[in-house]
Formats: structure tokens, sequence, C-alpha cells
């Protein structure tokens, strides 16, 4: 199953974040080229969460002893024995993590053709909301939930919400249909929050 | 259950110096509550739900055992050593097993990373060999003939210096280091932590120091401390498992961690499981 992670404008070039699938806690992270990658929160060495870590170039450490990681995950360099060459068997836990129509999704594996549709549909922006899934669906009347993701009109424009699972909340991650509601589709979205939060105190 | 080996061991609970009349400082040992106070007489007192525990002041704190002490509170002969400065540097709470905070404490390899031009910097992060021993004579953990590189071991130096240090095990939750003293080429600067476990999860770190150090002012050296500890703690508080596998697990250590494998297998040897997993995940 694929799990929407954020938007890539969220993830620029040189950052690492926090993720999650399926319960599991994630560090992605982009490097100097562009190159995209998710993996297991937990650093090989002595369980630091790599999403405090560093990217340099292509390859992203630890932030507890340095330990570095190329994209594939192997690690590249121990600082401790800056002249030993790391064994193959030091990795980080690797997940498949793909960008499409400007979301980021992570997946254990599997054919990209599952992810779901949203060509046409352009960023606005990503929202935590401390709220389930009951509460989302009073706060959005007419939004048709398909899986994670829920199709609905606002204000005469197509908005998509890729729902996410974080801890006690929801990640959204919204889209539309044309650039030029973004920023009214940004403002209805603060509303959708209020209201959720609302919603899952009732 | 905690196993009697974790009870009859010796645990910080309080600084002497913050000492209060009844019902004092309110606190967790292990889990379990306890008050540390001074009574009318003026005597330390360690009440726990079942009586007063056993009493040891020492070294600024107030140490006690819940159990039945297995041994006499470990010494530190430093701390009364004529001409040395002892600094009480207050408390830090982690939300990390005090197992995991004294680990941290013998680790060097993370000064670059951690403690960023103060304790160590890139490009000098090769930890080269030392010695480790588990010292039948005492029952401790020794690490000695350390070595690192520190850009800022003393404020007047214009480069860094190679610094020589030693560490200690000296009971579960209380370690030492012998750290070489830029005031002194005969004598070694005393820097301890003693950590209080109030659960497995849960700890207050009290860091103390023995020094030959006349001059720096005693708010500048909590201050410095206090940095030191707040770096720590981000590390600390973000470690998955958050209790400390004995068994080899996911987890790969080299050779830099020679210290962190001994004190992992003498806490196993001897039963002291409190803030610790068995089982490899
Ligand atoms: S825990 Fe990551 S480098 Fe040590
Ligand atoms: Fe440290």
């Amino acid at each position: 199953m694929w799990v929407a992670n954020g938007l890539s404008q969220d993830l620029p070039s040189g950052v690492v974040m926090a993720g999650n699938w399926q319960g599991a806690e994630l560090a992605i992270w982009r490097s100097v080229s562009g190159r995209l990658a998710a993996w297991g929160d937990r650093c090989p060495h002595r369980g630091m969460r790599l999403s405090h870590g560093f990217v340099r170039g292509e390859t992203l450490s630890c932030i507890y002893h340095g330990w570095t990681y190329g994209s594939d995950g192997a690690c590249s360099k121990i600082p401790a024995h800056p002249t030993m060459v790391p064994p193959a068997a030091i990795k980080a836990e690797v997940y498949q993590c793909v960008e499409a129509d400007g979301v980021i999704w992570v997946g254990p594996a599997g054919p990209e053709a599952d992810l779901p549709d949203l060509s046409g549909m352009v960023a606005v922006r990503s929202v935590s909301v401390l709220g389930d899934v009951a509460a989302l669906t009073r706060a959005l009347p007419g939004f048709v939930a398909d899986g994670a993701l829920w199709r609905g009109q606002v204000g005469g424009v197509s908005v998509s919400l890729v729902v996410q699972a974080r801890g006690a909340g929801l990640g959204l991650h919204a889209l539309c249909g044309a650039a030029a509601h973004r920023v009214a589709v940004s403002r209805w979205l603060d509303g959708v929050v209020q209201l959720v939060e609302q919603e899952a105190l009732t | 259950m905690i196993p009697a080996a974790v009870l009859n061991e010796w645990y910080p609970v309080a600084m002497i110096a913050q000492l209060a009349a009844w019902p004092g400082r309110q606190t967790l040992l292990l889990g379990s509550e306890i008050n540390v106070f001074r009574d009318a007489a003026g005597a330390v007192v360690v009440q726990g739900a079942d009586g007063p525990l056993a009493v040891t002041l020492a070294y600024g704190h107030v140490w006690a055992c819940p159990g039945v002490p297995a041994h006499p509170l470990f010494p530190i002969p430093e701390a009364d050593q004529p001409g040395r400065r002892l600094v009480d540097c207050g408390v830090v709470r982690v939300k990390c097993s005090p197992l995991r905070a004294v680990e941290n404490f013998l680790d060097i390899a993370h000064f670059p990373f951690v403690h960023t031009d103060v304790l160590g910097a890139e490009p000098h992060t090769e930890v080269g060999r030392y010695e480790v021993q588990i010292r039948e004579d005492s029952d401790e953990v020794w690490a000695t003939k350390v070595h690192f590189y520190q850009p800022q071991a003393a404020k007047s130096a214009a480069g860094g210096i190679v610094t020589e240090y030693m560490y200690r095990v000296a009971a579960p939750t209380a370690s030492v280091l012998y750290k070489t003293c830029p005031n002194n080429a005969d004598e070694w600067d005393v820097i301890a932590i003693f950590v209080q476990p109030l659960t497995e999860e849960l700890c207050e770190v009290w860091p103390w120091m023995a020094l030959f150090d006349d001059t720096t002012p005693q708010a500048d050296l909590i201050q410095f401390q206090q940095m030191i500890f707040l770096q720590d703690r981000s590390i600390l508080e973000n470690q998955i498992p958050r209790l400390l596998p004995l068994d080899p697990g996911k987890e790969i250590p080299t050779q830099a961690d020679l210290t962190s494998i001994a004190y992992r297998r003498w806490l196993k040897r001897k039963g002291l499981t409190y803030g610790a997993q068995m089982v490899a995940a």
C-alpha cells in the first residue's frame, strides 16, 4: 500500500524529515542532486533517529556518530574509523519512495501504476490536524473517499486531499485543479483543520 | 518484579545542598515514590512506601539503596584530595533509560557531531585503540588510554590538543571520567554523572566535578556542563528502542564501542536489567 508522506515542495534538496508507513517510523530525505529516499528511522549503529541527521551531497549522515549512508542505504563511512571500509551488512532499512504529481509516496515495494491518479492537479499545502477519519468525514460533507484519497469541489474547483495517519492525528496533503485557486484552497484548508479539531472534541 | 540485584545497588536521589524538611524532595526511584528530607534532628531520610531506605551521603549527593546493600558505595578518592574544587551541576531530566544515559557518557565518538567545536570537530573523528577491562577486584568497568582531539580543551589554547581520558563505571547508573587537566600536568580532572533511575524510561542526571581550577567562576562551570548535557539529551530522547539492548540485535558496534560493549556485558552478567531489554529487537 502506498502512503502519502507530504508534498514534493515541502522537502527541498539537502533536507531530511520524519515520515511513516503503516506504523513504521521513517526518515525521508532528498539529496543535493534531488534524489529521494525513505528509510527506517533508526541508525543501524546505536538506534538514533536518522530523521535528525544531516544531508551532505548524495549522502545522509546520522547526527550521533556521523555514520554516513548513500542513497541505496549502504553505509559508506564510519568517522571513528576513517580508513575502514564499512562492511556491506551495515545498511539502513530501505523503503520504496517515489513522487508523482507533487506528492511523495512511500511503499514497501510494488508497481508505481498502483499510485492514485492525481494528474492535472497542483499541490497546495500540507497540514497536520488532531482528529481522526470520522471527524474528517463530518467536516467534509460532499467529499468522496477512495482509500486515502478524498475528492470534492471547493468554490467551483476540484480539490484532492491525500490523507496520512500521523500519530494521534492526520496529515492532509491538499491539491487542486487550477493553480489560480491555490490561495483560496489554502484558506479553505485552514477552516477544515478547525472543523476537524472541533468535531474531534464532540 | 525488579530483580534483587537491582534493588541491592546504590542510586543517587538528591543533592545534599538542596535538602529540606518533610516532605522534602518527592521523587521516584525504580518506579516507586520516595521522599528525601531532613528529619527534626537534621538526619537525612529517604522514605519509601514500606519504610526508610538505606542511605549514604557522598560526593554532594544522597544515595539510597531500596534493598539490602550488596556492598558500600564506590569510592572516589579524588573527592578528598586537597586543592580540588567540588562542583555540583544541578540536574537534567531525560526521557530515556538510565542505562542509555550512562552509555552515552562513556562514548567519545559522538563528540565531533553532538558537541561540535567544543569537545570535538571534524575532520578529527578517529577513535584510536584503547583498553577496556572489567576489573574483578573492584567489580568495575574501566576504559584507559583513550585519546581524542579536542578543539577547545582550554580557552587560551590557540589550536586544539589531544586529551587523554579514563572512564570508569562504578555503579550501574554512575560513571566517573578522568581527563587530563589543563592546569595541572600531574593530575586528572574528575567529572562524574550520577543517574537516578526514576523509571525504566525516565531518569535524572546529576553531573558532578572535582577539578583543579581556582579561576573559572562556578556559574560558568555549571553552564558549560549543562550545555553539554542538553546536547546529549537531544540524542538520548531519540534512540530506538527506548530500553538498552543487552543482547546483540539490530545494533552494530565497532572497535570504538568497546566500553559500551563491556558495560552491557557487565550489566547482563550482574543481572542489572532495569532499563534494559534482553530480547534482541
Ligand atoms: S547511532 Fe547513528 S552513527 Fe551512531
Ligand atoms: Fe555527550
